[in-house]
């Protein structure tokens, strides 16, 4: 089979990035390696349509959202929700924290937090992505993005505090 | 600004990717002056870093992107490739889900045998009603129905489609799509290359409204009047995204030498 190099060097550049964001939402090897495989196969087929090509890693993780959500049949329900006292109910937790828990916890940490808030999150966190080009990917409003973010956050540190805390006990 | 709100603003403040976000402007000009408020910043950047080091940590297969690049499609013609591909193949399955999908694919196909040998002793009556007039988004139904595919990003590729003849749909605004069956469309009605050009974009179309089998239709459809408005805003453009777009074009130059 020819290899179009073009497409090679897209999917080295981009198949980490997606499969990690797949990961995150499915928490399942083979559903992130099916959503990121099928994002690049329809890239492969409707790619051509994308005219301006600096918005091909939005429109890469755009497609493998709504790949997901067709997968997990979810209807969205958008709504606007005031980002107010979030950072008070902060719980504090230091760096060295987070640095004792592997990958895989860290992982499985985020799987608890709701999938609304989850996506916005790993984002957030893993792409550097504007939080308008989060929106744009998951095709919800600004607003809604850094909200959900806030509270995603808050719910990160609280859980984080609790794994910390149990490790602790078990040692 | 006071020290309550800077926090909640800069609670979302990641580092010097959103240096350039005027939200966060006044923000970090008020922890420039608030000693406990910037040593509070710095603790909450170096917790970003750890996490985002710790999600980036994470790598797949070693053999995804062989798998992918594999398994890429290949085009005959521009939009037409959906028509030969390939799908690829899930990934680690087990044999247990292989087999349960087959016995449903087989106890599926039989219980469709049955009802189209039974459905088609009859026929397959058209119901038509009165004449409707629907404005809404003009689509290219085979990638519609398909893929789900609309909207002005897809708008060259439903041009294309609707152009070569394939069937044309438009979605209401109350979200009803409808097929659009011409008034001459055994003598190569005119309604696709009026369409072509107006593909994701509104306009208002008139019919008798049908439906076969289901399908909802518009009979003898006319276009009424031609919108020019999209339904979407564009996306934003990212410098990173331009930077590796220019390496991608880059490589294949390279490639091509």
């Amino acid at each position: 089979m020819s290899v179009d190099p073009e497409f090679e060097n897209l999917v080295k550049l981009y198949y980490r990035d997606l499969y990690r964001f797949g990961f995150s939402l499915t928490r399942s090897e083979a559903d992130a390696c099916d959503l990121t495989q099928e994002t690049f196969y329809i890239w492969a087929n409707k790619g051509h349509q994308l005219k301006d090509l600096g918005k091909v890693k939005g429109w890469l993780f755009t497609t493998l959202h709504r790949e997901f959500l067709q997968m997990s049949r979810r209807q969205e329900r958008f709504s606007d929700e005031p980002i107010s006292e979030v950072a008070d109910n902060l719980p504090p937790v230091a760096a060295d924290v987070v640095n004792r828990i592997d990958a895989r916890t860290m992982l499985g940490v985020l799987g608890q937090i709701d999938e609304d808030y989850r996506a916005p999150l790993v984002l957030y966190y893993s792409e550097d992505l504007s939080y308008k080009q989060i929106a744009d990917v998951l095709e919800i409003p600004l607003g809604t993005v850094q909200s959900r973010i806030a509270r995603a956050k808050t719910h990160l540190f609280q859980l984080l505090t609790e794994t910390n805390h149990r490790s602790h006990q078990s040692t | 600004m006071n020290t309550s709100k800077a926090k909640e603003t800069l609670l979302l403040y990641r580092g010097p990717i959103d240096d350039c976000d005027p939200q966060f402007e006044e923000a970090l000009a008020h922890a420039r002056g608030d000693a406990e408020l910037a040593q509070w910043m710095r603790e909450q950047s170096k917790t970003y870093g750890t996490i985002r080091s710790k999600l980036r940590e994470i790598e797949p297969p070693s053999d995804l992107a062989e798998k992918i690049i594999r398994n890429r499609p290949i085009p005959l013609r521009r939009g037409w490739t959906q028509i030969i591909r390939k799908r690829p193949t899930s990934f680690g399955r087990g044999w247990t889900q292989i087999l349960q999908l087959a016995a449903a694919i087989v106890i599926l196909a039989g219980i469709t045998a049955v009802w189209l040998s039974l459905s088609q002793r009859g026929r397959h009556p058209l119901v038509q009603g009165q004449e409707i007039v629907v404005k809404g988004e003009v689509l290219d139904m085979t990638c519609y129905i398909a893929y789900n595919m609309s909207g002005p990003e897809h708008a060259a590729c439903a041009r294309d489609c609707i152009r070569k003849g394939l069937p044309v749909g438009i979605k209401g605004e109350d979200g009803k799509v409808y097929l659009l069956v011409g008034t001459n469309w055994r003598r190569g009605e005119p309604l696709n290359s009026q369409l072509a050009e107006y593909a994701a974009k509104t306009v208002t179309v008139k019919g008798k409204v049908g439906t076969r089998d289901g399908f909802a239709m518009l009979i003898d459809a006319t276009v009424v009047s031609f919108g020019v408005e999209t339904a979407f805003p564009e996306p934003v453009v990212d410098d990173h995204d331009i930077a590796r777009v220019a390496l991608l074009v880059a490589g294949k130059r390279a490639a091509k030498r």
